[in-house]
């Protein structure tokens, strides 16, 4: 996010998209009600009506995949009615005529043809994004998760960039992140592109900083990304050590990798709960859990805060960076770090965006009247940062880059005439290997389900809460379906979170082409009845959410 | 205005910002003025009438929670007056609320008999016959609504409209029977209701309280351990507080309760979701993988030492290596583990088996 949690209550206009904030964030979504509460605008553009829809001025329900041509209509239409800032433009950006050029051709008539979305609510959506002085953009998976997920966010950042809705308060461009600690995964160069603090893998200097730092000599060949060491996987990746991660739930196309995954000779397992991908695990380590060890989570908004020991782990469970620096020592390194303070330390002092961070002063300071401090860090006097890019862009001039609108990998054809997006619900958590262990929330939601338009339903034959099986090119899975008017006709939805139908046998793994996030929002599916089934009712976001029970439309499905 | 914003508080000239309630400059400068049904989220609703004060010039005694602050007021918020108001309130209120402290702190915090011993209200006034409905079918798993310690403030009410925006719960009846219901006497579970249990934060007397430390017996709040971190679900980085019961589990300790630190402190703001707030069970299920396990002859998990776990693992991996070069091994760290563990993990892969493939879940 480039900007803070706590600015969203101030914000005048907010644009959602891609994000079922309040089952997602929840309490990302409490701030966003207080604005709207105080007056704001919000405009959800999402392909299912969410919850937040029903708070919302304008629902924009784009079909699945077609987001580059909603947002470039939109910068069409902020260009040809001169809404853009024109000063911030030309001081703080460059390359904006390649955009001007690039959308002229994305008309809103024709945005309406192939997104669904009427000419004039995209109209209406630029131009008070555009006039609105505090506009805050907010996106999560159902941008990045596309085969296409970084044109989408460039389109976005054009809109950001030409409307100088940057470096402000209550504005910017944010996406929420998804796990408690995607943000400090990434800061600590969990990731093949960055060393630590994002400094990059092939620059020479950082190399043999760290080469120095570490006493070792390191690779200079470039690293392979989630999505290509799984598509790899038995063939040039032999072997693996996974540590809190269920491979075998989480990715796409997992009938596919379970095939590869024969050919891995060897997998180290490290969790808290065996999983899906022990039964490839050579060995598997117990690891500690978060309530169990001392560390530190960094949120969406950068601020970085700890994590608490307050119990003790079970039996023989350890941390998880005892084992990995056990590890180390058994492959003859001694690293010499017995506290998370200390590895916190190493880390900082080469990496100079949060050398001011210490857990000292996160153990002392309060800024804003909150707890956490909020990197860029650089100095132990600096406040941490509330809002990105403030006094002038952070790369010096922020770049536009004109993008075209390419098709999802999968479109419909007569074999398989549904388009399916898979996400979360408030209820479950990503693989729920906790959250399916709760008593309680597994009341609330026990199995994994289908949203299906009624329309949809009606022409396959089916009922509420039927058994169906929902098959794709690489695999099928049985659940049960709730006919649902959230979706929109043409496509269904599916939680992933549930081991027994997994969502990711079907989800197609084709990758973005820089980042190697896969197509999880977009495949094509059908679906059949399988045996006939009783409606539970008020377990199903479908029904809970009341958009199906007996309305206007009711008859007229009966008679179908 | 050119007028400095002033008043005087208790003799004292302070400052204030436009908007600002007699309440918040109080709070703002270290004076409290004790309340049941204001909370710094909701609305002001001026309903529960203990934060009265009085002010020079005007006759009757404002509530300070609902009256902003203007130039040059002169508030009052300690006097005889005040004092002898509070006393009879909230013994008034004691006779609408459970007399029995232990049960009523079983629940949860009960502000109520804290004020009233801190401002000396006689708590002998008799009580008032309970006839406020309970929602005893109510099968949800989380939320319990005790209605001998309900004191009708609706923060629960206010709180389900104005912040979690859903409406689940609701004010029903009139008089002495006044309650808080949902529509149709439905469980919670076949409302809008999402769980968030932030009627239970809100609630001063423990009316709105937790299911599962009741079922289990837990001991009261103020004898649990509150340990401070981090929700590990979402990325919004919610503060929690960890209760721990620190003698259970022969000295281990076991979280029992999570609740939210106070709103105003922390990015929530005091509030917690369904997930933050009670899926804490995981931490000790007893499926919990509590040995290390090795992959025998046979084909199946075994359990061994942490010393033959971790040569096993050690030599696989190196062995992997020598066979096929560093780029055949993947690391894959992991988003929900702590900056520490990442940063070692890429550390192990980077510099300790010389490969830069290194990454984890982490999409957005």
């Amino acid at each position: 996010m480039t900007n803070s949690i706590g600015e969203i209550r101030d914000a005048d206009f907010l644009f959602v998209i891609g994000s079922n904030t309040s089952e997602a964030h929840p309490i990302i979504a409490m701030e966003m009600k207080r604005a709207v509460r105080r007056g704001a605008t919000m405009v959800v553009a999402d392909p299912r009506a969410i919850w937040m829809t029903t708070i919302a001025e304008k629902h924009l329900q784009l079909m699945p995949g077609t987001d580059v041509w909603l947002l470039n209509a939109m910068a069409h239409v902020i260009i040809e009615e001169g809404l853009t800032d024109d000063e911030f433009i030309a001081e703080q950006t460059e390359n904006f005529e390649a955009v001007r050029a690039k959308v002229r051709g994305y008309t809103p008539e024709e945005a309406e043809l192939v997104t669904g979305v009427p000419a004039d609510d995209i109209r209406w959506t630029a131009r008070r994004y555009a006039a609105t002085p505090r506009a805050g953009i907010y996106y999560t998976l159902g941008i990045t998760e596309h085969s296409h997920g970084t044109d989408n966010v460039y389109a976005l950042a054009n809109l950001v960039l030409m409307t100088g809705h940057l470096g402000k308060e209550s504005a910017g461009m944010n996406p929420l992140r998804g796990q408690n600690n995607v943000q400090g995964a990434n800061d600590a160069g969990a990731t093949p592109v960055f060393f630590p603090g994002y400094q990059s893998w092939d620059d020479e200097e950082v190399v043999a900083k760290y080469e120095q730092s570490w006493g070792a000599p390191l690779s200079r060949r470039p690293g392979l990304n989630l999505n290509e060491m799984m598509k790899k996987a038995g063939s040039v990746v032999k072997g693996m050590y996974v540590m809190g991660e269920d491979i075998l739930l989480s990715e796409p196309n997992v009938l596919a990798l379970e095939e590869r995954m024969n050919g891995v000779e060897f997998l180290v397992l490290q969790d808290a709960f065996i999983n899906e991908t022990a039964r490839f695990a050579d060995v598997v380590f117990p690891a500690a859990v978060f309530a169990e060890k001392e560390g530190t989570f960094t949120n969406s908004e950068r601020r970085v805060q700890r994590v608490r020991k307050a119990v003790e782990p079970p039996a023989e469970a350890r941390a998880d960076w005892e084992i990995v620096c056990e590890m180390a020592r058994r492959c003859g390194v001694d690293w010499q770090l017995n506290d998370p303070s200390q590895i916190y330390d190493e880390f900082v002092r080469d990496a100079p965006k949060f050398a001011g961070i210490s857990y000292q002063r996160l153990e002392t300071e309060i800024h804003d009247g909150k707890t956490g401090i909020q990197w860029p860090c650089p100095t132990p006097d600096h406040p941490g940062t509330k809002f990105l890019h403030q006094g002038g862009v952070l790369r010096g001039k922020g770049l536009f880059t004109a993008v075209d609108y390419r098709p999802s990998e999968e479109t419909c054809d007569i074999h398989y005439g549904l388009l399916l997006s898979t996400g979360r619900t408030l209820y479950h958590y990503n693989a729920a290997t906790q959250t399916r262990r709760e008593s309680g929330l597994d009341v609330k939601q026990p199995e994994a389900f289908v949203e299906i338009h009624p329309r949809d339903a009606r022409g396959r034959g089916i009922a509420d809460g039927d058994r169906v099986v929902v098959t794709s090119r690489r695999g099928s899975v049985t659940v049960r379906a709730v006919r649902s008017r959230q979706v929109r006709p043409g496509c269904v939805w599916m939680p992933l979170h549930f081991a027994e139908a997994r969502a990711n046998v079907l989800t197609n793994d084709a990758g973005d082409a820089v980042t190697g996030t896969a197509e999880y929002k977009v495949c094509a599916v059908e679906i059949t009845r399988a045996e006939e089934g009783s409606a539970v009712e008020g377990l199903f976001p479908g029904a809970y959410f009341g958009l199906d029970g007996p309305g206007p439309g009711a008859e007229v499905e009966s008679e179908g | 205005m050119s007028e400095r914003n002033l008043i005087t508080l208790n003799g004292q000239d302070v400052e204030f910002t436009a908007g600002e309630t007699v309440l918040e400059v109080a709070a703002r400068h270290g004076l409290e003025i004790p309340t049941l049904c204001h909370d710094p989220r909701l609305d002001p609703a001026g309903a529960c009438r203990t934060c009265l004060v009085e002010i020079e010039g005007w006759r009757r005694m404002p509530p300070s929670c609902a009256t902003k602050a203007m130039p040059g007021m002169v508030v009052s918020t300690e006097s005889e007056r005040i004092a002898r108001h509070r006393e009879t309130l909230l013994s008034l209120y004691l006779t609408d609320h459970t007399q029995d402290r232990t049960e009523a702190e079983s629940y949860g915090p009960d502000q109520l008999f804290e004020m009233a011993d801190r401002y000396g209200a006689e708590q002998d006034w008799g009580a008032m016959e309970t006839v406020r409905a309970a929602r005893p079918g109510d099968r949800n798993p989380y939320v319990h609504f005790h209605p001998e310690s309900c004191i009708v403030c609706a923060r629960c009410v206010r709180y389900c409209e104005e912040v979690e925006g859903v409406s689940a719960i609701t004010l029903a009846g009139r008089g002495s029977k006044t309650t808080i219901a949902t529509v149709d006497e439905l469980s919670l579970l076949d409302t809008t209701c999402e769980m968030c249990g932030g009627c239970i934060d809100v609630c001063p007397t423990g009316a709105m309280a937790e299911k599962m430390p009741i079922t289990r017996t837990a001991r009261p709040e103020r004898e649990l351990e509150k340990v401070r971190s981090t929700c590990n679900y979402c990325g919004v980085g919610c503060q929690v507080d960890l209760n721990v019961d620190t003698a259970a589990n022969d000295g281990a300790g076991r979280v029992v309760k999570v609740t939210s630190p106070p709103a105003g402190t922390t990015t929530n703001d005091g509030n917690l979701c369904v997930k933050g707030r009670f899926a804490y069970d995981f931490v000790e299920h007893p499926e919990r993988i509590q040995v290390p396990l090795v992959r025998g002859a046979d084909g199946e998990l075994r359990a061994a030492s942490w010393d033959e776990a971790l040569e096993r693992a050690a030599a696989g991996l190196l062995g992997v290596k020598e066979r096929h070069g560093a780029d055949s091994l993947g690391f894959i760290s992991s988003s929900r583990c702590t900056m520490e563990e990442n940063y070692l993990m890429q550390k192990l892969s980077r510099g300790v088996f010389g490969t830069n493939n290194i990454h984890q879940c982490a999409a957005t």
